[in-house]
This record gives C-alpha cells, sequence and structure tokens, in this order.
C-alpha cells in the first residue's frame, strides 16, 4: 500500500455567521421556555458538522430534536431534582446523587452511541457498540480505584477509557484502533510533575539567591521559610493556569497519533502554548463583552481543535462501506452534558 | 438548467460527481455511472445553515451535496426553506433577536424569578423548612457558632419582650430564637429560611436597651413574615444554575462573580421590605422606630472599628455589607419616617 499525502481537516465556520444562528437559537430557546433549545442544538452541531471537511467532504449530524428535547426534560428534571432537594435535604440530595452517578456509565455509554449514530461523513455514518459492563468497569471502577490510590491509577483510567471509546467505534463497517499504552499516559503527567518541580526549584533559587544579596528584604532567619513560600504559591499558580492547556493538548495529540482507523492513520498537533493563548483570549473577551463573544469564542476553539488533526491515508478513502444501523436515545447524553460529565472525542 | 453536485449512495464512501436538474415534480441526478430519478416530495431537503452546503437525502441513506447555493435555491426554490433560516441570515433579525432576548432575559430576573420564588417559597411543607433550619444549625455550631454566653434571665427577658409584641395579621413571629455566640460573625442576626432567628450575643451586648434588640428582632420578623431568606434561596439557585450553564465551559469560578453581584440586589430589596415591616411594628407597639436606626448605626460602627483593627478580618465586613447593603441609606430612611 502506497502512502498517501496527509489530509489536514479543514473548518470553514466563522464567528459573524454563527453568531446570526447563535443569537437567533438563543431568543427563541428562551421565548420558547427551552422548548425550542433541541433545536437549536442540531442547528449548532450541524454548522459545526457541516463546517468540518476532509478531503473535500463535510462531516454531517443527524440527531432528532424530539429525541434531544426529551433527554433534555429527563435531564433538566434529575438536575432540578438534585440541586433544589439537595438545598432542603442534604441526605435526600446525596441520595439522588448516588443514583445519578451511578447510572452514569450507563448514560455515558448511550450518549456516546446517540453522538456517534447521529454523525456521517460521505452517507456513512459513525457507530458505537460499546458493552454496558465495560462502561461501569471503564467510567465507574477504574475512576473509582484511581480516586482510592490518590491519583496513581488515574492516567491507566484514562488511557481504557480512551481505549474504550475508541475500539469501540466504527465508521461504515470499519472499526478505530487505538494503539496508547498506559505508559504514554504515565509519561505526559510525569512531564506534568517534572515541569513543577523544575518551577518550584527555580523560584525557590531565585528568592534564595536575591534574599542573601539582600536585593529584596526578608529578615535572615526567614529566607528559607519565604523562598519555600513563594514556589510553592508560584507553582500553584503555574500549575494551575499551565497544566491543564498542556495536558489537554498532550493527551488529544497522543489519543489521535495512535488511532488508526482501517489501514489510516492520524496525526495530531495541538500545541499547549497556542490553545491556553485561545483559552485565555475567549474567556478575556468573553468577560468583557458581557457574553456576546461567546459565538466566536467557540468557532476560534472549534477552527484551531479541528485543523490541527489530519488523516494519513493508506489507500483510498473511497473504499469504506456502511455498517448496520440502530437507533438510539439522547437520554445519555443530554444529561451527561448537564453533569459537565463529557468526554472529549 | 443543471446543478453540479457530490453523491453519496449510503453505502459506500465513494463521491460521484453528479448533476441536478427538475423535470417536472421528479428530480434527474446524472453521473458518469449512475442515474437517479426521484419525486421532488420524496426527497428531504434540509433548511440552509449559514455558508454550508446545501442538501438532498434520498429515503435509501443517498445523499447529495451541492456547494452552489444560490443556483440551488434557484432551481428548488423554495424546498426545505425554514422561517428560522431566513431569520439566520440577516444581521437586522440578528440584532432583533440581541434586543429580545436581553429585555426578556431582564424582565425575567426582574421580574419572573421573584414571582416564581414566591409560588414556590409559599409551597415548600414546613417539616422540610424546619429540617433545613436543623441542619443549618447542625452544620454551622461545630464551625462558625459557638454556645451563647448570655445569662438566661438576659434571653429570658428578651423571649418575653418578642412575646409581648402585637402582630398585625399575616404571621410573621418566628418559630424559636436561637442565641449563640460567634466570634467571626460578630454583632449580628439572621432570619433562616425555616422561620428561625439567630442572635449572636454581640448584638445583644451592643445594644443600650432591649427595645434596640427588639428592633432588629422587627426586622428580622419582616424577613420572616414574606419568607425572604427562603426566596432569596431559590432565586440564587436559579442565577447560580443559569450561570454556571453560561460561563460553565469555560470556567466555573467565573460564574461565581456576577453571581453574586446579581444576588446583592435581591437581598438590598428585602432589606427595605424587612425594614418597612420593622417599622410599621414598632409603630404599632410604641416603640421608637429610631431605634432600629441607633442599633444599626451602633452595628456599621462596630464592624468598622473591626476591619480597621483587623484588616485580615475584613472578610466578615464584606459578608455583612453584602447581606444588609447601603446601611446608610437605609438609616437615612428610617430616621426620615
Amino acid at each position: 500500500m502506497t502512502e498517501l499525502q496527509s489530509r489536514q481537516l479543514q473548518f470553514s465556520g466563522s464567528g459573524g455567521e454563527y453568531f446570526r444562528i447563535w443569537i437567533v437559537n438563543v431568543c427563541l430557546s428562551i421565548v420558547t421556555l427551552g422548548v425550542y433549545s433541541a433545536w437549536a442544538k442540531v442547528r449548532r452541531n450541524q454548522y459545526f458538522y457541516r463546517h468540518t471537511t476532509l478531503a473535500g467532504a463535510g462531516f454531517d449530524y443527524h440527531g432528532e430534536p424530539m429525541a434531544i428535547l426529551k433527554g433534555r426534560i429527563v435531564a433538566f428534571l434529575l438536575f432540578a431534582c438534585y440541586t433544589l432537594v439537595g438545598k432542603f435535604d442534604q441526605v435526600a440530595g446525596l441520595a439522588i446523587l448516588l443514583v445519578i452517578v451511578s447510572v452514569m456509565p450507563w448514560l455515558l455509554m448511550r450518549s456516546l452511541r446517540f453522538r456517534m449514530h447521529n454523525t456521517s461523513y460521505r452517507g456513512l455514518r459513525f457507530a458505537f457498540h460499546g458493552s454496558t459492563g465495560a462502561a461501569y468497569f471503564n467510567f465507574l471502577l477504574l475512576p473509582v480505584l484511581s480516586a482510592l490510590t490518590l491519583g496513581l491509577l488515574w492516567p491507566l483510567a484514562q488511557q481504557r477509557m480512551a481505549r474504550y471509546t475508541r475500539e469501540n467505534s466504527t465508521y461504515g463497517n470499519e472499526f478505530f484502533k487505538f494503539f496508547a499504552t498506559s505508559g504514554a499516559y504515565y509519561r505526559i503527567y510525569l512531564m506534568t510533575i517534572f515541569i513543577g518541580v523544575l518551577v518550584f526549584a527555580g523560584l525557590m533559587a531565585s528568592v534564595m539567591l536575591l534574599g542573601s544579596k539582600e536585593l529584596i528584604p526578608v529578615e535572615a532567619g526567614q529566607l528559607v521559610a519565604m523562598s519555600v513560600l513563594v514556589a510553592a504559591i508560584g507553582t500553584y499558580l503555574a500549575l494551575f493556569l499551565l497544566a491543564y492547556p498542556y495536558v489537554a493538548a498532550r493527551l488529544q495529540n497522543l489519543v489521535w497519533n495512535t488511532t488508526q482507523l482501517g489501514p489510516h492513520g492520524f496525526h495530531a498537533q495541538v500545541r499547549a502554548r497556542e490553545m491556553l493563548g485561545i483559552m485565555f483570549g475567549n474567556v478575556l473577551l468573553i468577560v468583557l463583552t458581557l457574553g456576546l463573544y461567546k459565538p466566536f469564542a467557540d468557532i476560534r476553539l472549534a477552527r484551531y481543535r479541528i485543523e490541527h488533526v489530519a488523516l494519513l491515508p493508506r489507500g483510498s478513502i473511497d473504499e469504506f462501506v456502511a455498517g448496520l444501523q440502530t437507533n438510539t436515545s439522547a437520554a445519555g447524553e443530554e444529561l451527561a452534558e448537564m453533569f459537565d460529565f463529557d468526554i472529549a472525542l | 438548467m443543471l446543478l453540479t453536485a457530490v453523491y453519496y449512495d449510503g453505502r459506500q464512501a465513494r463521491p460521484h460527481p453528479v448533476t441536478l436538474c427538475v423535470e417536472g415534480d421528479k428530480l434527474l441526478l446524472q453521473g458518469r455511472d449512475i442515474v437517479r430519478r426521484e419525486d421532488l416530495n420524496r426527497l428531504k431537503i434540509p433548511p440552509p445553515l449559514g455558508s454550508t452546503p446545501r442538501l438532498i437525502l434520498f429515503a435509501d441513506g443517498g445523499r447529495c451535496e451541492v456547494a452552489d447555493r444560490q443556483g440551488f435555491a434557484e432551481m428548488l426554490q423554495d424546498a426545505g426553506n425554514s422561517a428560522v433560516a431566513g431569520l439566520e441570515n440577516s444581521w437586522w433579525y440578528a440584532l432583533a433577536a440581541l434586543l429580545l432576548t436581553l429585555s426578556l432575559l431582564a424582565a425575567a430576573y426582574l421580574v419572573g424569578l421573584p414571582y416564581a420564588a414566591r409560588v414556590m417559597a409559599d409551597r415548600v411543607p414546613v417539616y422540610l423548612l424546619e429540617r433545613m433550619d436543623t441542619q443549618f444549625f447542625a452544620s454551622l455550631d461545630q464551625t462558625l457558632l459557638i454556645p451563647s454566653a448570655l445569662p438566661a434571665q438576659r434571653r429570658q427577658s428578651i423571649q418575653d419582650g418578642l412575646q409581648r409584641l402585637a402582630l398585625p395579621p399575616g404571621g410573621g413571629r418566628p418559630e424559636r430564637i436561637e442565641f449563640r455566640g460567634s466570634p467571626t460573625l460578630g454583632a449580628n442576626a439572621f432570619a433562616l429560611p425555616g422561620g428561625s432567628v439567630l442572635v449572636l450575643d454581640d448584638l445583644v451586648n451592643l445594644a443600650s436597651s432591649d427595645e434596640e434588640i427588639l428592633a432588629v428582632l422587627a426586622h428580622e420578623m419582616g424577613h420572616i413574615r414574606e419568607k425572604h431568606a427562603l426566596r432569596h434561596m431559590l432565586q440564587a439557585s436559579v442565577v447560580g444554575l443559569v450561570m454556571a450553564w453560561y460561563i460553565g465551559d469555560v470556567s466555573s469560578l467565573l460564574a461565581v462573580a456576577p453571581t453574586v453581584l446579581l444576588e446583592t440586589r435581591y437581598s438590598r430589596d428585602f432589606e427595605r421590605r424587612a425594614d418597612a415591616f420593622a417599622a410599621e411594628l414598632l409603630g404599632a407597639n410604641g416603640i421608637p422606630v429610631s431605634r432600629l436606626a441607633d442599633i444599626l448605626q451602633k452595628l456599621e460602627d462596630a464592624h468598622q472599628t473591626a476591619a480597621t483593627k483587623q484588616p485580615i478580618e475584613s472578610v466578615e465586613v464584606m459578608d455583612y455589607l453584602s447581606s444588609h447593603p447601603n446601611t446608610e441609606e437605609r438609616i437615612k430612611r428610617l430616621r426620615g419616617l
């Protein structure tokens, strides 16, 4: 098989165009007391999917607004129940939360099914075939275990979750394959910790140096304590601000670079620094414009993330054929979104 | 006329370059190795969406993508046109939608939410409210509150004074009064959602007469009568939820600041109404309204000296100011009555 040139994903959406769609949808959602929000979600997804193109063809979203509306009603009732009951009675609130957590893996599995099933490219659907048992193992047991081990198992859990979502996904009748080892995940986190240690040591050394030359006013006996304090705060801030985009960017690259679809590979080169710049700029502008910049921010982030992924085709990509179709409900996806429990694909 | 398009048959990912034309009520699709003739009314034509390609969906999963939106609109006139797509395409409608959205949000915040909270507050079962207050004390007795150091006699005389107050019809008498000390909260009194009143030792010590304490209690009864604490809690939950949902995917921390700002307005309204009720109640019981103004002034002074003495603990002052905003203004209004 010959290696063809890589095909970059393209994104052609524009902020101005999306702003109009967004504001009309927000307005209609409010006028209809939220009912229209299901239709708005379909419009929004279709806008982003159809503007995402690969090798000249666009993606598409096929979610049914009625299915999404039903899911939203269930999710809204559960969420309202949880927040309101939690205010009046903490025990009952906790019980509801426990119920929600215990069905969450199942809901996430349904959510993946709904989302994949309703995504198409070149007229062929994606699909998700993961089992309920594996969902409980990957989305509940592993995170609980990693919490019990104070996060030591978290990279492993993340690798298993990514493997579960990838290896059970299909495009047409072709399965995705996933090759990342948990070692690669551990390396990313170790690197983050290593950088943290470097920052800490650097800050501590410079405070000691400045203090000993009396460039900053510190009492002699407190120099060590002072330098530890400054280094601790500085490291905390640096990790708080930088670690998330760094890890997110590295993970996205790792996941795509170790994913295959049939014979075809992928390549991602998201840079943490650029990601951070976009996220900071977005938050700043959203605050300054009292929220009106939101649609522009969404477009900007989507463009960056999409355009840094490429397909490495080995052979023709015309040969995919359709797989079996299944019907799915939207309740899982809506609830997962409500509880901010989304998994990035 | 002919329109060029790309056709996918829904069974394979292979693109077929085709031409489209309309013959009567049928769509004719022709490519190198494919010909389809379909009834127009059996095709699904999604409404236009921004500058994305126009689509024709066949019942069997086949699909046509047409980049030439202009030509598509001319050939298949209003096929798939929807009112929403029209709205989305014009900056004028976008502006109108923006203005309508802002005014609806303002109306919901200023009128709808307070109304809904009032209706809901009246429907919360009494046993739930009592349990809330019990939980409140259970959690705060371990952290912010310590047992009251006031002599039992002093507490009883305040309770008796309260019992003697004649209330206008409509309720408002506290379920119970709890005395506690609190090194961090200082001089203060709180009306809780379930109808209990929490009086802190420093407040009792600060007052120069029982009448001043009764004046504060009258103010708290104004809160209880109209279920202010409960309504405030309900409103704040909704505002918090909406904020978290909107800003949520940016940062949940950022959602807190605007929420606090928005909630302050509600508490100001509630303070005003509680003051008005207290003035009425005190007047009816022959207690000068100025007693409330006096004790408010003392509280304000006490908190200000506390702030200058211990700048680190200015948190308590902030807390006090946010739950009782514009004390100066309130004192002025009470003196004017």
